[in-house]
């Protein structure tokens, strides 16, 4: 396997509940190597999102060690794992969450500035990838002037915009008809072709026999694993 | 995008609210502005006053307020000692009383009546014709009346006027004939006052006391140089059984005293007014906030720190604060000057006395105090923000 990302051992989560604790996430261990595709198919309330969450550094868990990109986050003050996911990690979210008083343009811009990189390298990144998603005609549209399918490529390009080591996707066709649901899904596979480890959450069984390695999970725990570990890499989006 | 720009966006986007919210502040914070100008403005108002009659420095019997207690007796004897003091410059007896005027067709008028010692130039300005003089060749005694006295009784400069004095609530008789020198405004003037001002001497003849070596007050002006408490302590040691108040103390007394209604009155208008001021912003950012759960914790997802999502309320709060506080000065003036003109009409109020006075301190506190207010009403959201729960927020706003 090529060099980890994501180093997960004896990864627990345990919400507390009125009625008694849960465990969302039980004791996953799992390594996913640079330049993976993965995707993660349950059902509902198997914990899969909250793995994503997990590993997407936005939730903490009971127990268990997590490193990613080689740093152990589990030690990480709230600041530095705020860093961590806004310049090793890209979220894309099923309801795409775009900012709505923000263009598509200042969406995709949003990260870069808060990173730090300077305007003129930020508005060259920006146009690249709404080129890259297909909507550079639309840069300076607001959310509520795009389709679903706009505004997720739009979220999938805000996820991008820090060039990060690890794209994570929760359900990211969930709110797309099936047409749109498969050309997402095909952006999705050009981010890893050009060289992003991208881990997507997913339903739909159409979407999980894109990956080469697909995880199935059960009551918190990871039950399966099919498909080719061996990472495809390309250029480097 | 900094902070500001992304706060300045999240309020243009629902312009007609945030409207709303700036209106709203601008109301609460006119009555803060008003409520700061009338704490201090009757004191600062009075104090103006009292310093335009160009003495700073007031002698009586008791600790009454001037002209409220009894009489100053051997007033000669003060005057000769206090006239002996360095520290001094001008000494000047003053008596208050009432007097009747034989008005021709509008009967007799009761006006009030001062009487000053030689070279007293008290707190009145001469509008037309002369200070007050000396009697005349011709046997008038001289009298400087206000512009109400010359227009009720009709009087120019040189006419002469019949006047008796009031002694114990009884008429003096028989009147006086005074010749008007002078026309003056007088600054204690109630609105429509009739008032007059002559000698010493010549009151003392009105009234039918020529002998009575008596003053109502004695006003004294520090020489220059000097400090004014320097001159009040002199004065006490010389003659420890009068009473000398300096404009600063007489004015502390008042604020303790008479004045102290409107200082209550203001501060708990103040404090009510903040209290609003503080739900209302409260309210609006934890409306704001909750709302915008979904995209706060974006944010956070994203890589956005807990320091920057607080630091988007906190300029969210200063913009609807500011504007609203910007636009509450104008409005407040314009209140101000109407309240004013309100409480300058009721009886037995000085003309030139006003209640709201504008002064840079006011200004100060007031953006103290509504940016203080502002930080805090905008705590309990930044709370909130600040301990959003990113994956639960996340997943609730998809399941919801």
């Amino acid at each position: 396997m090529s060099r980890p990302i994501v180093e997960a051992s004896g990864l627990t989560k345990v919400f507390p509940m009125p009625a008694g604790p849960v465990a969302a996430v039980t004791d996953v261990d799992l390594t996913i190597g640079e330049g993976e595709s993965v995707t993660i198919q349950g059902p509902s309330g198997c914990g899969k999102s909250t793995l994503l969450h997990l590993i997407g550094c936005v939730e903490r868990a009971s127990h268990g060690s997590l490193r990613i990109d080689g740093r152990d986050v589990s030690s990480l003050r709230d600041a530095e794992r705020s860093r961590l996911r806004l310049t090793r990690l890209g979220f894309v979210f099923q309801r795409f969450f775009l900012l709505p008083m923000l263009t598509a343009r200042e969406n995709v811009e949003l990260p870069q500035a808060e990173a730090g990189i300077p305007r003129g390298e930020r508005r060259e990144r920006t146009i690249e990838l709404l080129s890259f998603v297909g909507l550079a005609e639309r840069a300076e549209h607001r959310p509520s002037q795009l389709s679903g399918g706009e505004m997720q490529r739009v979220a999938i390009a805000r996820a991008l915009a820090n060039r990060p080591a690890l794209l994570l996707a929760d359900e990211p066709t969930g709110e797309l008809d099936e047409a749109t649901g498969a050309q997402i899904a095909e952006l999705l596979d050009r981010v890893h072709r050009e060289g992003t480890t991208v881990v997507v959450v997913t339903h739909d069984p159409a979407i999980a026999a894109r990956a080469r390695r697909r995880l199935s999970m059960r009551s918190g725990r990871i039950e399966e694993s099919a498909g080719d570990a061996r990472p495809e890499r390309a250029g480097g989006r | 995008m900094t902070s500001l720009a992304l706060a300045w966006r999240g309020m243009t986007r629902q312009p007609a609210r945030s409207a709303l919210a700036v209106v709203g502040i601008a109301a609460v914070g006119a009555l803060l502005f008003d409520m700061l100008l009338l704490s201090r403005g009757l004191v600062v108002s009075f104090g103006e006053i009292l310093e335009s009659s160009g003495y700073d420095i007031r002698v009586t019997p008791t600790a009454a307020i001037p002209g409220a207690g009894p009489p100053l007796e051997n007033v000669s004897s003060i005057l000769s000692d206090l006239e002996r003091l360095p520290e001094l410059d001008e000494i000047v007896a003053m008596r208050f009383g009432r007097g009747v005027a034989r008005a021709d067709g509008s009967g007799d008028v009761v006006l009030s009546l001062m009487g000053i010692g030689p070279g007293g130039a008290g707190s009145w300005s001469i509008v037309e014709g002369e200070p007050l003089g000396t009697v005349g060749e011709d046997g008038r005694l001289p009298i400087v009346i206000n512009r109400s006295v010359a227009e009720l009784v009709g009087l120019e400069p040189g006419d002469s006027l019949e006047l008796a004095g009031y002694r114990r609530d009884t008429l003096a008789p028989p009147p006086k004939t005074f010749r008007v020198d002078g026309i003056a405004e007088f600054v204690f003037d109630r609105w429509n006052e009739l008032t007059a001002v002559t000698s010493l001497a010549a009151y003392g003849e009105t009234l039918g006391e020529p002998d009575h070596d008596q003053a109502d007050l004695i006003l004294a002006e520090t020489r220059d140089g000097l400090a004014t408490d320097e001159a009040v302590t002199a004065i006490t040691r010389l003659r420890p059984e009068l009473h000398a108040f300096s404009n600063e103390a007489l004015l502390a007394r008042l604020r303790q005293t008479d004045f102290s209604y409107f200082r209550q009155i203001s501060f708990a208008l103040t404090t009510i007014t903040l209290f609003f001021a503080f739900l209302l912003v409260a309210t609006l950012l934890t409306v704001s906030v909750n709302q915008r759960f979904a995209e706060i914790a974006t944010l956070r997802a994203l890589g956005f720190p807990r320091r920057r999502v607080v630091a988007g309320l906190l300029w969210e709060s200063a913009l609807l604060v500011g504007s609203g506080g910007l636009l509450a000065l104008p409005a407040g003036w314009l209140l101000a000057l109407r309240l004013d003109a309100i409480l300058r009409a009721m009886p037995d109020i000085p003309e030139r006395l006003h209640f709201f006075v504008f002064q840079p301190r006011a200004l100060v506190e007031y953006a103290v105090l509504i940016g203080v207010t502002g930080v805090l009403a905008a705590l309990y959201p930044v709370y909130l923000a600040a301990r959003l729960p990113i994956a639960r927020t996340l997943r609730n706003e998809v399941v919801g």
